[in-house]
């Protein structure tokens, strides 16, 4: 039965080619507020033989200044380091006995608890889950040895050359807004928060209503919510509101090189564009298909396949999608002596879509791309779990994937050529190549 | 070829895909398989509680079954020319994954032909007889599907995700690309500047040259040895005439098996296969076996590489994949630094502070096989945490593992295969490699061979393949840092 549900969601996902689906059937998912306000949602499948938990918090860069950059993340790390009853490594030890893993990290939006185990054992997993987040004892060497790592992290994304050339488009794009550094945090205020930051972060952060929870797979559904409240009765009900950023988004510069011994050269072009829940949302995400969704996209064809530009080329956009402004974010790898044609290349592609109309085969292409990214996207068990907790907090409802393949479905021509020129009109763009000594 | 094209970004970059997160990082692992190697076979993954049966009827139809809820049964069935058609019902999703798998790889490459087998994975996207460029748009793309392709020493695969009642187009599709692509000249050409693209992202990725270059050490001599990509010179020299001749001598129904995962019709599929693939003229071409493992030389190399750390790789030549020891060797791999809770991330990274990461894998070819273990870290750091690996692996060597570490790592392989199996491409990843590699009743056998492994067998391979005196070791350093 569940398998049959489960199928009918997909299909309604997929494309317009598949074959209509029955309509009035409850869906697969069921959701309950628990009396602290915890939100509980449960996919059960019963022909998985695994299952996935998302505990999602509304915390996140979102709520970060440029002095407390990646605390949250820190301290999601960190919890996974010791709590009442288990040391970082009899935890590690307690998830692999059940087939699976704990993992926790912080976002721009949100922050995660998650783990993974074989259906068997879901019970085990959510106690272990619980406790992480209601019991976590944040031992200061823990911190020490955690620091030291999300520092290596952040030299690690410093050493590549996309990594290092994003984070450059993302910080001009976004000017003084908090979206405007990386998650992970900046060395500076990595190497400076302290055990109290974490501890304050965690205070205002883990009360149940603002959390979400997540649980997909081969678990019965009813005994799962039973045990959910059982186990995380122990969070605090009320918080005290916290505002999201009022800052507006303000891209500062147009176009910035910088300059590093590479052999290939990274060329971003950003844009700012709507949050998830803006009506223009969807009919951005269908003009990056246009633009860079996939092998038959315009850049793909254009750059790749018919100037050779490229191996990797394309258009991005903010995913996990925003609560606030996003990004379009056309790029391409290229030679260093194509870069500077590689950045007209990109930006004539871009004034095409502001000046012509694109046509009506490449919208539907670029639907069917979209639609197909997303249902693939929703197979499994640990993806089905994270994105009905995301979207729960973030994104305007559990149930919103289903209502944005009706938006992308409804995207017409001329929708597109408004979005483009409205979204479109000043590009920050950033070049990362070698020294010109070096080449 | 990975044709690879970013559509998401955030957390996930297009080069750091996070495991179980994306769909990109189920085409970053074929572009490892072919660029790195590191993932060829790090983990082999077989059906829990099954039990072989002989279906009826149909003579070279095996049927394997397991109880439970699950109804999938893998077929295997062999068409008139030869070409083996692995069908599997999958209904999680309303998704076929079709996928050909092609005996010719890196390994099948005369010392001329380097880069070859994936400069053709490349062309076959460029057009057919009957379907010009772009193809991709209306069979694929246009209908929602995904297409995607890597080249691997051994082998080369081409993978389809379509919405489950495109099966039939989708599998003409694949029959046509495989024996039919024009290998157009002027496309020839053009393609070169893209793979010279893919050469040079590949050069700027630490971990992606340091298993490159790995595997250059450890299997000196041999082709595994040799880069997959090929040379800038060899590519650039490349003609339609050389090419075309490796698309005829290799792409031939001898060298071909099939594989479709999905919510569709098993008597569909075959008949479908068997009017498609199954009238393809077989050419009498016999594969020469996978050379065997060289002798090994072992060697000490420092290679310049631009960043703030330093990446160690340390190699030891192990097992080809059909090799008795290769179970056991997979554990060993799990139990030293495969988990959080493994030997060698619990000693280097989390009581010594060594190393911002590190991982074990072994990597079990057909003709060969190598267990590795690779870290990052501070470049002041390099020796010590050298020292410290050896000193884990004579630890191994002198006292064995626990059973609680046996224990844990054997729940790994079996979550491990049930994780995999959410998707109808992870199935078929693994029901392809099998057949084309090893054998698939090796293949789903495999983790009820896991769990009769002992502690006693995992100490003896430490003792047999890890030899502390004996190893490839190869760092990336800072410019600055280096010796």
């Amino acid at each position: 039965m569940n398998r049959a549900l489960s199928v009918l969601i997909m299909s309604a996902m997929l494309c317009a080619e598949l074959p209509a689906v029955a309509t009035g059937q409850p869906p697969a998912v069921i959701r309950e507020v628990l009396p602290n306000g915890l939100v509980v949602l449960v996919r059960e499948d019963a022909a998985v033989g695994v299952v996935a938990a998302s505990l999602l918090v509304r915390s996140g860069s979102a709520f970060e200044s440029a002095e407390t950059a990646g605390v949250t993340n820190f301290l999601q790390r960190v919890m996974l380091r010791g709590t009442k009853r288990h040391s970082a490594l009899a935890l590690a030890e307690a998830a692999e006995e059940l087939g699976g893993a704990l993992d926790a990290s912080g976002d721009v939006d949100y922050a995660e608890l998650r783990g993974t185990a074989l259906a068997r054992h879901w019970e085990a997993l959510l106690t272990l889950l619980a406790e992480v987040a209601t019991e976590p004892t944040l031992p200061p060497a823990e911190i020490e040895r955690e620091r030291t790592l999300i520092l290596g992290r952040l030299q690690s994304r410093a050493d590549q050359p996309f990594p290092r050339a994003f984070d450059a488009v993302v910080a001009d794009l976004y000017g003084d807004h908090p979206y405007a550094w990386p998650a992970l945090g900046r060395t500076e205020s990595v190497s400076r928060l302290t055990r109290e930051a974490l501890v304050e972060r965690y205070t205002v952060a883990y009360r149940a209503d603002r959390m979400v929870l997540a649980v997909a797979g081969g678990v019965p559904r009813q005994r799962v919510i039973a045990t959910a409240e059982k186990l995380f009765k122990r969070l605090p009900a009320a918080s005290a509101p916290t505002a999201p950023p009022t800052m507006e988004a303000a891209p500062r510069g147009d176009r910035r090189v910088l300059e590093r011994d590479a052999r290939q050269a990274q060329v971003l072009v950003g844009f700012l564009a709507p949050p998830v829940t803006h009506p223009d949302y969807a009919a951005m995400r269908v003009l990056a298909a246009v633009l860079g969704g996939g092998t038959s996209s315009r850049m793909f064809v254009e750059l790749r396949d018919r100037r050779g530009l490229a191996y990797s080329t394309g258009a991005m956009t903010s995913n996990p999608p925003r609560a606030g402004p996003s990004i379009f974010l056309p790029y391409i790898g290229t030679a260093p002596a194509n870069a500077d044609a590689a950045v007209a290349a990109v930006l004539a592609e871009v004034s095409r879509l502001r000046q012509e109309r694109v046509e009506v085969r490449e919208l539907a292409r670029a639907k069917a791309w979209l639609l197909g990214n997303l249902a693939m996207d929703r197979r499994t068990s640990a993806r089905h779990a994270w994105y009905l907790a995301f979207y729960e907090l973030v994104g305007g409802g559990w149930e919103w994937p289903e209502r944005f393949a009706r938006a992308v479905d409804a995207v017409t021509v001329g929708d597109l050529t408004r979005v483009a020129d409205r979204y479109l009109a000043q590009p920050t763009v950033v070049v990362l190549r070698p020294a010109e000594r070096a080449r | 070829m990975c044709r690879w094209a970013p559509n998401s970004m955030g957390g996930k970059l297009p080069f750091e895909p996070r495991k179980g997160r994306t769909d990109e990082a189920k085409v970053k692992d074929a572009c490892r398989d072919r660029l790195l190697g590191l993932m060829v076979r790090v983990a082999p993954i077989g059906l829990m509680l099954l039990v072989l049966a002989m279906s009826g009827g149909c003579s070279g139809v095996r049927a394997v079954e397991r109880p439970g809820p699950v109804a999938p049964i893998p077929t295997r069935h062999v068409l008139a020319n030869g070409i083996p058609v692995i069908i599997q019902e999958h209904r999680g999703s309303d998704v076929v994954a079709l996928q050909l798998w092609v005996r010719a790889g890196a390994r099948d490459e005369a010392s001329a032909e380097l880069g070859l087998a994936h400069y053709l994975e490349h062309m076959l996207f460029r057009g057919t007889t009957s379907r010009p460029g772009g193809f991709m748009e209306r069979d694929v793309e246009g209908v929602g599907g995904r297409m995607n392709a890597g080249t691997s020493w051994d082998y080369t695969y081409y993978y389809v995700t379509l919405p489950a009642r495109r099966v039939v187009p989708g599998l003409e599709m694949l029959a046509d690309v495989a024996v039919n692509a024009t290998l157009d000249a002027d496309v020839l050409e053009k393609e070169k500047d893209v793979v010279l693209e893919e050469m040079r992202l590949s050069d700027d990725n630490p971990r992606r040259r340091l298993g490159r270059q790995l595997y250059t050490q450890l299997f000196e001599g041999h082709p595994y040895g040799r880069h997959i990509i090929g040379t800038p010179e060899l590519v650039r020299a490349l003609t339609r005439d050389t090419l075309a001749s490796f698309y005829r001598r290799h792409y031939v129904p001898e060298t071909f098996a099939v594989v479709v995962v999905g919510a569709v019709d098993p008597r569909e599929v075959l008949a479908t296969a068997a009017s498609t693939f199954g009238r393809l003229p077989r050419r009498g071409v016999t594969r020469l076996p996978a050379a065997p493992q060289p002798p090994f030389r072992p060697q000490r190399q420092d290679i310049p590489h631009p960043g703030g750390h330093a990446h160690l790789g340390l190699a030891w030549p192990a097992t080809r994949v059909d090799h008795a020891d290769t179970p056991a060797l997979d554990l060993l791999a799990s139990i030293l630094g495969r988990s959080r809770s493994s030997r060698l991330v619990q000693s280097l990274r989390e009581r010594d502070g060594l190393v911002v990461s590190v991982s074990a894998s072994l990597s079990a070819l057909e003709g060969a096989g190598g267990l590795m273990i690779i870290a990052q870290l501070p470049p002041s750091n390099l020796e010590r945490a050298e020292a410290e690996i050896l000193a884990q692996i004579r630890r191994v060597r002198d006292a064995g593992v626990t059973d609680a570490e046996l224990r844990r790592a054997i729940t790994a392989a079996e979550a491990e295969h049930e994780f995999e199996t959410e998707t109808a491409e992870g199935r078929a990843v693994a029901l392809g490699r099998a057949e084309t590699i090893w054998t698939l009743d090796d293949e789903l056998a495999y983790v009820n061979r896991i769990r009769s492994v002992t502690a006693a067998q995992v100490r003896a391979v430490a003792r047999r393949y890890l030899d502390p005196e004996r190893y490839a070791r190869l760092a990336l350093v800072p410019p600055e840092a280096a010796r």
